[in-house]
């Protein structure tokens, strides 16, 4: 992998890249277009997100954005990770943790994964190499993560991951043009070390 | 909605404050136990008149983000014991969020519940809003039994997400739609820890 030459003000970098037990989690390459395209494109992955279905154009400028951010310097950073599976090398989604707060040492999680590979733990596998980060690196105080209502799944791993459903909101805002209803989880550093050391 | 606008219920009225109202506002804002929950600081009289002199310019909703706060008046003796505010805080969902303080000597009587009540009916009805929330501290007990009385929901409970001077802080929030408004709602007492 190239290594980009970070900027002098940098806070908090990952250790890239960042291994799990079947992934490896690493900053976004221009050649991940493809693998990106194969699940962003999709209606089903849309469905929940708040972004709508990108075409090819669309993801090679996110990606190109992506590929510089990977490091926390300043609010509102985002860490955008590449997931692959170690096995075969295929990229299967993505991880991305955003620093909401310095005075409040607070950041937001969030994760998108091709359907193919949903099912088998790898948002929570790939989650928690970044919680840790998040705490025992930047030093954060709380993490939380949002979803549509609707999005079981992505519910089921944040309460995999420990995290609280801290709040239900019903017809708060609209998105893409209906009511949208969003699920708010959050874990402590506290409660993130507790877990950590059973 | 440029008329002057006044709410009334059994016991109370609710009008936009007047210059004369100065004394009787600076009478609770400052107090420690009503300045705690707070947005607005002030640590004393010169602060409390500049936030009164905000309050008395909220006076309609003509545009997102504007605020209309209303005097709460006992109708009986014509005594000013607090005051409510509804912001108009999205235009697209038609949100909005109501604040509200009351004088410590007036409470436990059920003025505030008749207040919230009457902003509440002022929103979904005359302003036509989708969603009503209010924010309190979580250790806001009589805020938080109040918004519970109205049969508003706790939809989000969030802890330690801010610090607030120099503690961490938690905040409860509730809000009711209007079809819920509409079916007229039973007192909601949620488990304190459990998100509706």
């Amino acid at each position: 992998m190239t290594q980009v030459p970070l900027p002098l003000t940098v806070q908090f970098v990952p250790a890239y890249p960042l291994l799990t037990a079947r992934l490896c989690l690493r900053p976004f390459t221009r050649a991940d277009v493809d693998a990106v395209y194969s699940y962003r494109s999709r209606d089903d992955v849309a469905l929940y997100l708040l972004d709508e279905t990108m075409n090819h154009e669309q993801c090679a400028e996110a990606v190109r954005m992506r590929t510089s951010q990977f490091a926390f310097t300043s609010e509102g950073d985002k860490i955008f990770v590449a997931v692959e599976r170690r096995e075969d090398g295929r990229l299967i989604g993505e991880l991305a943790l955003i620093w909401r707060s310095v005075a409040d040492q607070q950041a937001e999680i969030g994760f998108i994964f091709h359907p193919d590979a949903h099912g088998k733990g790898y948002a929570t596998e790939g989650a928690t190499a970044l919680l840790d980060f998040a705490f025992a690196t930047a030093g954060m105080h709380r993490v939380y993560a949002r979803c549509d209502a609707r999005n079981g799944a992505s519910a089921a791993v944040m309460e995999r991951l420990g995290m609280r459903r801290e709040a239900h909101l019903r017809e708060h805002t609209q998105v893409k043009g209906r009511w949208d209803e969003e699920l708010v989880y959050a874990i402590l550093d506290r409660e993130w070390a507790e877990r950590r050391s059973r | 909605m440029k008329t002057e606008l006044t709410l009334k219920t059994d016991r109370l009225v609710l009008r936009l404050l007047q210059r004369s109202d100065l004394d009787a506002v600076l009478g609770y804002y400052a107090l420690p136990e009503v300045q705690r929950y707070l947005d607005w600081k002030a640590r004393d009289r010169f602060e409390a008149k500049a936030a009164f002199e905000a309050m008395r310019k909220q006076t309609r909703l003509t545009r997102p983000g504007d605020i209309i706060t209303f005097a709460i008046v006992r109708r009986v003796d014509d005594t000013l014991m607090g005051h409510v505010s509804l912001r108009w805080t999205d235009a697209t969902a038609a949100q909005g969020e109501i604040r509200f303080a009351m004088s410590p000597t007036y409470r436990r009587q059920g003025y505030g519940t008749e207040a919230v009540r009457a902003m509440l009916d002022f929103g979904f009805t005359q302003h036509r809003l989708h969603r009503i929330f209010a924010v309190t501290a979580g250790g806001n007990m009589p805020s938080i039994g109040l918004l519970q009385n109205l049969g508003m929901r706790l939809e989000a409970h969030y802890r330690e997400h801010a610090l607030f001077m120099g503690e961490w802080d938690e905040e409860m929030h509730f809000a009711m739609l209007e079809q819920e408004w509409r079916r007229g709602v039973m007192p909601y007492r949620a488990v304190r820890n459990k998100v509706a």
